[in-house]
């Protein structure tokens, strides 16, 4: 089980959002970390097979990420997504099983024990739109996860929560990571002190390190700073 | 031996057996209860009578009460006036098109098994569908009550209709987050248009001039069937940046 990128390059008109990256991550929990800008969610769009690369190639053991074959092992939590403003959270997540073409009747098992995974079983059948961010947020999890994917792709997935929700959020991931590839995107190194098994870091559309987390220097944050700051390359 | 022989030859000798024991092997798997790979998962057909019951109910409330009015309005010698209200219908499809990108879903759905194509193009269908299946039944329906020949009520019922679904579908295209507001002034405008060209043009709905509201059909059809594909196409490559 392999999810491998090989010299992706994306480019908007003369800006170049992602820059001849390769890398192949397997079962873990990888953390992809960068500022603001670095080129982090289009990376995840060409992961997802959302974006076509402008050259070079991803694949998931051999398979194009554009097949419909993938996109149904796919679970993807995009940074910024909303809701039509009718559905209840309950309505979102079985409108949502039914575009990831499960059935009705796995969809409705699916939808009960994600909706208490993610602890909004007393706010499931409150519309979307009265949700505080924290709830959006676990609710765009809980669809990310509905159809068991292989590969999960999470766009930064603690914006939003609150310290305690962050907390059941890393043992939900670190749970699903060990037999699955997960990727998360943050800019908050913390969210990944505890949970990530590789560390990735982007700089301005470009991979400034790769590698195992216990390769990194206890404090994460100070390895980051370095990384970020003095350019050292690890890849 | 040419190109053409010998790659034939070698499609001969390379060709892959045919699987032997297939449906044995298959059937033993069941008598062991062992899983038969991925789990069952919707066929295409089943998705798309799904996607039915997403549809907003006002559309289909407000396609039928148009659709009533326009008979109701025919059957009261409104003159050719009724035939202006069936843009209006098309702002149903405009909105159900666009719905994922204006409610921000589209990156969502795209990520879906499905994808954002198939969704967007099993809402338009259906709505597109019944839209056409009901304003032919509203021709036949007035037929009894106008002058025209079937041919002309069809052509004036549906050269309004595809000129908003023409114009809006380049308008969603251009717009893509735009509130819906924009496609639905095009198609309170083209009825207004339609509603307005007899007093500038009396002769608009004689006989004489069937030819030019066939081309113009023809052409709109055409035009539509095309922008369509375009906005489809888009999706293959949503450029989201």
């Amino acid at each position: 089980m392999e999810l491998k990128a090989d010299r992706v390059t994306k480019q908007y008109k003369n800006k170049i959002a992602v820059d001849r990256m390769s890398f192949t991550l397997t079962k873990g929990v990888t953390g992809l970390l960068g500022a603001n800008g670095a080129g982090k969610t289009t990376l995840m769009r060409l992961l997802s097979g959302i974006l076509l690369p402008t050259s070079g190639g991803v694949s998931y053991d051999g398979m194009d990420v554009g097949a419909e074959e993938y996109r149904d092992i796919l679970g993807y939590l995009p940074q910024d997504f909303g809701c039509y403003p009718e559905f209840s959270g309950r309505d979102f997540l079985l409108y949502m099983s039914a575009a990831k073409g499960i059935q009705k009747r796995d969809a409705l098992r699916k939808t009960e024990e994600l909706i208490e995974l993610v602890g909004l079983g007393d706010a499931a059948r409150k519309k979307v739109r009265a949700y505080s961010g924290g709830m959006k947020q676990r609710l765009g999890i809980a669809q990310a996860l509905l159809n068991d994917p292989q590969v999960l792709i999470m766009d930064e997935p603690t914006a939003g929560l609150d310290p305690q929700e962050r907390i059941r959020f890393r043992n939900l991931i670190a749970g699903i990571g060990k037999n699955r590839i997960v990727l998360l995107s943050t800019h908050i190194v913390s969210d990944l002190e505890l949970i990530a098994d590789r560390l990735m870091i982007m700089k301005e559309g470009r991979l400034m390190w790769q590698g195992d987390r216990a390769a990194c220097e206890s404090d994460l944050e100070a390895f980051y700073i370095s990384v970020i700051n003095e350019e050292k390359h690890g890849v | 031996m040419n190109n053409e022989k010998m790659i034939a030859r070698m499609k001969e000798l390379c060709s892959a057996p045919e699987p032997e024991g297939k449906r044995v092997f298959f059937s033993s798997l069941r008598e062991r209860d062992l899983p038969l790979g991925q789990p069952a998962v919707m066929s295409h057909r089943e998705f798309l009578t799904g996607q039915l019951s997403y549809i907003q109910k006002r559309i289909w409330i407000l396609s039928g009460f148009l659709m009533l009015f326009i008979i109701w309005g025919c059957s009261r010698s409104a003159g050719n006036y009724p035939f202006a209200l069936t843009p209006l219908l098309a702002g149903g499809m405009l909105m159900e098109t666009g719905r994922s990108r204006r409610w921000k879903m589209d990156e969502l759905e795209y990520a879906s098994r499905f994808s954002l194509r198939s969704i967007v193009l099993a809402r338009m269908f259906t709505v597109g569908l019944a839209d056409t299946a009901g304003l032919l039944m509203v021709i036949i329906v007035v037929r009894p009550y106008l002058t025209y020949s079937l041919f002309r009520i069809f052509l004036y019922m549906m050269v309004p209709f595809l000129t908003a679904s023409f114009l809006g579908s380049l308008y969603e295209r251009k717009k893509r987050r735009d509130g819906g507001l924009g496609s639905l002034a095009i198609c309170i405008l083209s009825s207004v248009a339609f509603a307005a060209a007899p007093l500038f043009s009396g002769c608009l709905y004689e006989e004489r001039l069937t030819i030019i509201w066939t081309i113009g059909f023809i052409f709109l059809a055409v035009g539509f069937t095309g922008s369509m594909r375009g906005y489809i196409r888009e999706m293959e490559e949503p450029v989201w940046n």
